[in-house]
């Protein structure tokens, strides 16, 4: 006889089980649980077949792998977490009994850390299990720095301790002086969101978010327990990546942390570089630090030392002369041994022509290398101050206001090439000077108090020139300037999709680009047909309104050209022979008959091209589908399903085109009227 | 000092006090030549006064002097003779309680009278103190008085004398005065019990005080309490005996283990010494540095990924999805085109935040310091929070291929063509249904048969009818078939029951044809005769009855007819076309019979049939024989009479089928509405399942004359018409390219077009519609 199979206890009912079973099994709290599964990166799955798995007659929600429960069986932290909870019971206890210094003992070996902001165990093996190689922990690292960015620009409240902060922006701070340090920085996206950075760390691209500095506001509902207890594990990793990074690029980790400084606001610069070994402590110091307090290895001693500097021009310039001197001697070496990919030709014909990296990195890393900029106090300092220094700037100087640190704190500094403003331009009594060259040399202008030899741009001009890795021209970014749309540096183009980089004849469709220009013939049509009716004499208000009547059809029918179907066909050509007539009425009505037949004659050729045009497509269409018959059910299911996000994105892209069409119309339009 | 108190007043009266501990150290001269005097001058009222403000100024501290002198004016306004005793006593309790405070005060007040300044052998400065005098009669409790040396002789020998003795100087100890005297004399002043020579000052009466009156006022002096009872030295019980016996109540010797180390202490230290080894317990520390010293352990840096090893990640992990990057419409300052219109904005504004498509709208904002911050951002983060830990994780197989590549590679149109398209001819004439039609093997003429029970045959090209006949008033004509080759013009048609074989005559058929058409017909009949004979003596019925139909048909050109067991529904000649086949599907055992035109012969092949025959037919080139059931068509072998393949279609119910003309493919057409391909060389399953019709498919057909065509007739009124090549190579796959789908039958009953034959060689078909007609499509 067969065994007798009870529901439940086979199959997949076996393999899953429900959240509460879970954390029964496991006998801790939901809170605990829920950390346990942050930290190990447990997930809840779906079932196939939800109605199999459940055992209860209620409808569970979450599921779990059994052999993920199983493995948090024995994970160490539960083990905290029990002791934990017999300690808290202790005190409880204690406190019951009015035991004061016993619970103020036991208090004190307490984990609390959402007072101090560190607790009783370290997640390192968690990460080491979550992450056997380095490579893979730095392929999660989107998630960790978006987070960490976030926490070091909260507040601090209950939820999230100060020290939390104080050590995301620790560690935040340190990140990125290791990818001003290996010039790994790649771009960098001004969204509304915050600014976004990509960087590539050992091939793999890391893509994080940093939001603007303005008070963070944090509306409805936001559990701070769970973020806090993601950033408890994403502290920890960015830490050890942190050191690996660090470690990576010959400098120690963790590096020195001036209090002082950072308290005045030094942020970056609270930081000092040291090499692993002496012989390249120097320059690694170099690379980091602004030009003037490069020598000065004790912080202190040189933070007492900048103020005189400061006052001192002279010193100033020495200090520079020897950076220079001292950059100069490092590229140099950089020529005679470069890390960088040598280029291979091919000596003989026949072979296979392989991809090569594109060299070009090197340079880009550079990009700011002669520039000393001064920020004005408007500007957002810290991402410019970051992204500045990633790409080679050395002397960043700002105003005092913006913090500490700086290269100088005196706009009128004369070494100043470059100085970023975001202010409106307040009008000069006599001055136009939307030119770049004006800039240069606008002297007459006392308001902005603009300094001569210097370039004055807005700050996007840094974050286009990093992400085409070249010079922008500076005029296009002058003060009070129209911007040049900024462009997301992520977006990958696919073939036929729109792409703004391009001009709009280069990607429309031949059919928008037949009705686009047919619409352009209507108008100059009209538009000629305006001027000379202006010009005539018996110029009539029944005129004007027919001309508007006929641009009115004319956009009727160039909406209706969209169609593809023979009825449309049929349909425009009785608009045109409408719109014909109608011009031959008003020929006769403005006294002039030659023109009208020229531009039919050329509409007419238009309109054929458009036939010619809609027949293809719809011999095409009736293809697609007897090719589509061919398929078997599936696959044309999917096939359709396929076409229907295409179809969507390709309306998408048309409706841009078509946004994109208007405007550009209207720009030249206006630009006509003002001509 | 407070319990020595009461002795202290009773001793006040007494001229010796007794020593006290606590004025040991303290110099009382003053106080006590006082206190010598004060017997002397009792009855000097005023002079007494004075002297004692004196002596309370001599003995120093002016709050004394000032707390006496309210004490005196106050409270004792007029004074009585005896009054002064109990002054006295009042005073004595004062000056006891002040003691401790006095001497430094009166060092200040004659700072030289009792030391000399000399210089000494240095030259500095030396102060030499004068001797104390200590006056040997005074009541200091510490000096014993002047010590008696007269030694061991009673002092009765010196009763004659002043004097008792000589104290250690040689000097006369004076006999004090006798106790009788003084006590005498305070005997015979007699104080009024209770008196205490005070006035109440509401009655203007002497204050009488009671003894426990009297006491209470002294405890509440002495700042008591002023409860007698409450014992604040009680007798102390002890808990042991302090007295060391001498004789132990247990004579057990001591045991051993007193004299060893504890072992239970031993465990206990080595627990501690453990527990600090281990730095579980840690030396103290104040809290600061505490604090510090863990934030520095805290932050311990090392390389996790020292010895790093890549390990095979675990095939049902499915990490998480990255956030997709930022688009363009993200930017700050997109390009104007992105930024929504006025209705875009409205939408989405209207939307639900769930149901929007994206979080956000596109935003210019002029200048860097015009962008905000983004409102949700915590909120996003936490959603991303929410999903990373919370949401289940599915793999989907994302195709990342281009949609098109699914569709397969069809041949171009032009490489299609040639195939019927129109309808060319319409040829009228049937009454009722028309159910079956052929075209004759030179492709001139077509052949239908239908629900009127004639026979007739058109010219095909004009649609002209050019014979007919009559077979049956009763019964429909259920199929038309021409022999298969060009050296006779022979049509077999099926009514009912019977089969009949003729020669259709008309314009077009030469005379010679129609001779040799009709000579191939009767030249059975001498064969049949002598093989029936010899079937006959078998004792069956025949399968088959082969007889001519009689003068009136035979005139028409009707020639023969063969009469079988149950109704005819299908017609398949053999290729060489001395052999047919019939299908009678009701007719259980014999619904398949194979028929010899040139023996007038007829047999059943099959004694069993599993499932109903339907059709049936033979292989173009080889002897192969199919029978097609509801469910599957079987192959036989003619010649080793057996079965070798069962084709199973898969559908409910074949209607027809057809085999290419190659011979390796076959296609079957069911009521269930499927065209099936199969290739015979590779399965029994079919190839391809084609399912464009509406409606049951009622006949399928290969194009027979070179031409990679097929098509099927369905109930829905539609031909539809197929390119399917069947390469030369036998790896390749055919290729099936659905062309046209012919439409002009009307559906009569819903029932469509019922049969459908090709022309030999051009890409021309004929169909027979329930609505009466037949159509010509080129």
């Amino acid at each position: 006889m067969a065994k007798i199979r009870r529901r439940g206890q086979t199959g997949q009912a076996k393999n899953y089980v429900t959240r509460s079973q879970a954390v029964k099994k496991l006998q801790i709290s939901l809170p605990d649980f829920r950390k346990l599964c942050i930290w190990k990166g447990i997930y809840p799955r779906e079932p196939r077949n939800k109605r199999k798995v459940t055992k209860s007659v209620t409808a569970s929600t979450t599921f779990y792998y059994t052999k993920d429960i199983q493995y948090l069986l024995h994970e160490p932290l539960l083990a905290k977490f029990r002791e934990q909870k017999v300690l808290e019971k202790k005190i409880s206890k204690a406190l019951g009994r009015g035991d004061n210094s016993d619970a103020a003992r036991w208090e004190r070996n307490a984990a609390r850390p959402e007072a101090t902001g560190k607790p009783r165990y370290t997640l390192n093996h968690v990460i080491r299990e979550r992450y056997p190689t380095f490579i893979d922990a730095v392929r999660d690292l989107d998630d960790c720095l978006s987070m960490l960015f976030l926490f070091a620009n909260l507040p601090s409240t209950s939820a999230v301790p100060a020290k939390m902060i104080a050590r995301c922006e620790r560690l935040c701070l340190e990140f990125q002086h290791y990818l001003i340090v290996s010039n790994n920085l790649r771009k960098s996206f001004l969204s509304i969101k915050g600014i976004y950075y990509q960087a590539n760390i050992q091939g793999e691209d890391v893509l994080w978010l940093v939001p603007y500095k303005f008070n963070q506001r944090i509306v409805g509902d936001v559990d701070f327990r769970i973020m806090g207890t993601f950033v408890e594990f994403y502290m920890t990793l960015l830490s050890f990546v942190n050191y690996r990074l660090f470690t990576s690029i010959g400098i120690k980790y963790p590096p020195k942390f001036d209090q002082l400084k950072d308290e005045q606001g030094a942020e970056l610069g609270a930081f000092s570089l040291e090499g692993v070994n002496i012989a390249t402590d120097g320059d690694e110091m170099k690379a980091i630090t602004n030009g003037e307090s490069q020598h000065g290895p004790d912080p202190k001693v040189q933070a007492a030392v900048d103020k005189i500097v400061k006052q001192l021009k002279a010193d100033n310039a020495k200090g520079e002369k020897s950076t220079e001197v001292a950059e100069a001697a490092d590229e140099e070496e950089g020529e005679q041994a470069s890390d960088s990919i040598d280029k291979f030709e091919p000596v003989a014909p026949g072979g296979d022509v392989l991809p090569q990296p594109t060299q070009g990195s090197g340079n880009v890393s550079q990009l700011f290398d002669k520039f000393t900029v001064y920020l004005s106090r408007e500007t957002p300092r810290q991402p410019l101050e970051f992204l500045l220094r990633a790409f080679g700037c050395r002397r960043i100087g700002w105003d005092s206001v913006l913090g500490e640190g700086s290269f100088t704190a005196d706009e009128s500094d004369p070494s100043i090439t470059h100085q970023i403003v975001d202010r409106p331009v307040v009008q000069a009594v006599n001055g136009t000077e939307d030119n770049g060259e004006d800039n240069q040399t606008s002297q007459k202008i006392a308001q902005n108090q603009r300094y001569p030899g210097r370039i004055y741009v807005q700050p996007q001009w840094v974050w286009d020139c990093v992400n085409n890795e070249e010079l922008e021209s500076p005029e296009l970014y002058a003060p009070g300037a129209g911007l040049p749309p900024h462009l997301s540096p992520f977006v990958k183009t696919a073939n036929g999709q729109y792409d703004p980089t391009l001009p709009l004849d280069a990607q429309e469709t031949e059919a928008e680009a037949l009705d686009s220009k047919m619409e352009d013939d209507a108008e100059n049509a009209n538009d000629e047909e305006q001027e000379q009716s202006d010009e005539d004499v018996a110029n009539d208000m029944d005129v004007d309104s027919a001309n508007d009547d006929e641009s009115e059809v004319s956009e009727v029918d160039a909406e209706e050209f969209g169609g593809v179907s023979d009825d449309d066909v049929e349909e425009d050509e009785e608009e045109a022979a409408i719109l014909q007539r109608q011009r031959e009425v008003e020929a006769e009505l403005s006294g002039k008959s030659v023109k009208s037949k020229s531009a039919d004659a050329k509409t007419k050729s238009k309109l054929e091209q458009k036939k010619v045009l809609e027949k293809k497509a719809r011999e095409e269409a009736e293809d697609l589908e007897r090719a589509k018959g061919m398929l078997s059910k599936k696959k044309r299911k999917l096939f359709e399903q396929m076409q229907y996000s295409n179809k969507k994105k390709s309306t998408e892209d048309t409706m841009l085109r078509a946004k994109r069409r208007k405007l550009e119309k209207e720009q030249k339009k206006a630009r006509a009227t003002l001509a | 000092m407070a319990p020595t108190l009461p002795e202290k007043k009773r001793k006040a009266r007494e001229p010796e006090p007794e020593s006290d501990d606590e004025f040991a150290n303290v110099v009382f001269d003053g106080v006590l030549s006082q206190s010598g005097d004060e017997f002397d001058d009792l009855s000097d009222e005023e002079d007494k006064e004075d002297d004692d403000d004196d002596e309370s100024g001599n003995e120093g501290s002016e709050s004394d002097e000032e707390e006496e002198d309210a004490l005196l004016s106050d409270d004792i306004p007029s004074d009585v003779d005896g009054e002064e005793e109990i002054r006295k006593l009042l005073k004595n309790v004062e000056i006891e309680i002040d003691e401790p405070g006095v001497d430094p005060k009166r060092e200040e007040e004659d700072p030289d009278k009792n030391y000399t300044v000399e210089t000494d052998a240095n030259g500095n400065e030396r102060y030499v103190y004068e001797e104390i005098d200590p006056v040997y009669d005074s009541d200091d409790s510490d000096a014993q008085g002047p010590v008696n040396t007269i030694g061991d002789i009673p002092l009765s020998f010196y009763d004659t004398y002043p004097h008792i003795g000589y104290d250690i100087n040689g000097k006369k100890i004076m006999r004090p005065a006798a106790g009788d005297a003084l006590q005498n004399l305070l005997d015979s002043i007699e104080i009024p019990k209770g008196w205490t020579g005070l006035t109440d000052v509401n009655t203007g009466n002497p204050l009488n005080l009671t003894q426990e009156e009297l006491e209470l006022v002294r405890r509440v002096q002495m700042g008591l309490s002023t409860d007698d009872l409450h014992d604040p030295y009680p007798e102390m019980v002890e808990y042991f005996t302090s007295k060391e016996e001498k004789m132990p109540l247990s004579a057990a010797p001591e045991p051993k283990r007193r004299f060893l180390p504890s072992k239970h202490e031993a465990k206990q230290v080595m627990k501690l010494v453990r527990a600090i080894r281990e730095g579980r317990i840690l030396p103290y520390k104040p809290p600061e540095e505490r604090e510090r010293e863990e934030q520095e352990k805290e932050e311990v840096h090392f390389d996790l990924w020292q010895n790093e090893e890549a390990q095979e990640p675990n095939p049902m992990h499915i990490p998480a999805p990255k956030l997709p990057p930022p688009g363009y419409d993200m930017s700050y300052n997109p390009p104007a085109e992105y930024l929504p219109s006025k209705e875009e904005r409205e939408a989405w504004e209207a939307l639900d935040p769930e149901e929007r498509e994206k979080d956000y709208l596109p935003q210019k904002y002029g200048a860097l310091r015009k962008v905000p911050a983004w409102d949700t951002l915590v909120n996003d983060r936490f959603e991303r929070c929410m999903d990373l830990y919370l949401a289940p994780r599915v793999r989907k197989n994302r195709l990342n291929i281009d949609p098109n590549s699914l569709l397969p590679k069809l041949p171009s149109p032009s490489e299609l063509k040639p195939f019927p398209t129109v309808a060319q001819t319409i040829f009228r004439g049937h009454d009722g249904r028309v159910r079956s039609v052929a075209i004759d093997p030179t492709g001139l003429a077509v052949a239908s048969g239908g629900d009127d029970g004639t026979v007739r045959v058109w010219e095909l090209l004009t649609g002209r009818q050019v014979w007919s006949v009559k077979l049956s008033s009763d019964e429909a004509v259920n199929a038309v078939r021409w022999r298969p080759s060009k050296d006779s013009f022979i049509l077999a048609a099926a009514t009912g029951e019977d089969i009949f074989l003729m020669v259709p005559t008309f314009a077009s058929v030469t005379p010679t044809l129609d001779q040799a058409s009709r000579d191939m017909l009767s030249a059975g009949f001498g064969y049949a005769t002598s093989g029936q004979k010899q079937a006959a003596p078998a004792g069956k019925e025949p399968p088959a009855k082969w007889a001519r139909p009689g003068t009136k048909l035979e005139d028409e050109g009707v020639l023969i007819r063969i009469t079988v067991r149950s109704t005819v529904k299908v017609i398949s000649w053999h290729r060489r076309g001395d052999h047919f086949t019939t299908v009678s599907p009701s007719g259980q055992r014999s619904s398949v019979a194979i028929h010899t035109l040139s023996k007038h012969l007829t047999q059943i092949p099959f004694r069993k049939l599993s499932g109903l025959a339907q059709t049936a037919a033979f292989h173009p080139s080889r002897p192969l024989f199919f029978v097609a059931t509801q469910r599957t068509i079987r192959c036989y072998d003619l010649q080793k009479l057996e079965l070798i393949k069962v084709i199973q279609p898969g559908a409910k119910w074949i209607s027809s089928f057809d085999i290419h003309p190659g011979g390796d493919n076959l296609i079957a057409g069911s009521y269930d509405k499927r065209l099936l391909w199969h290739d015979l060389d590779l399965s029994n399953r079919p190839y391809k399942t084609m399912r464009f019709h509406g409606e049951a498919i009622r006949t399928v057909r290969f194009h027979k004359g070179g031409l990679p065509l097929f098509a099927d007739a369905s109930d829905d009124g539609t031909l539809q018409i197929f390119h399917g090549k069947v390469p030369s190579d036998q790896l390749e796959n055919p290729t099936i390219v659905p062309v046209k789908i012919l439409k002009g039958h009307k559906v009569v009953s819903k029932l469509g077009v019922l049969d459908m034959d090709w022309h030999p060689k051009e890409p021309w078909c004929v169909s027979a519609g329930a609505d009466g007609t037949i159509r010509l499509w080129m």
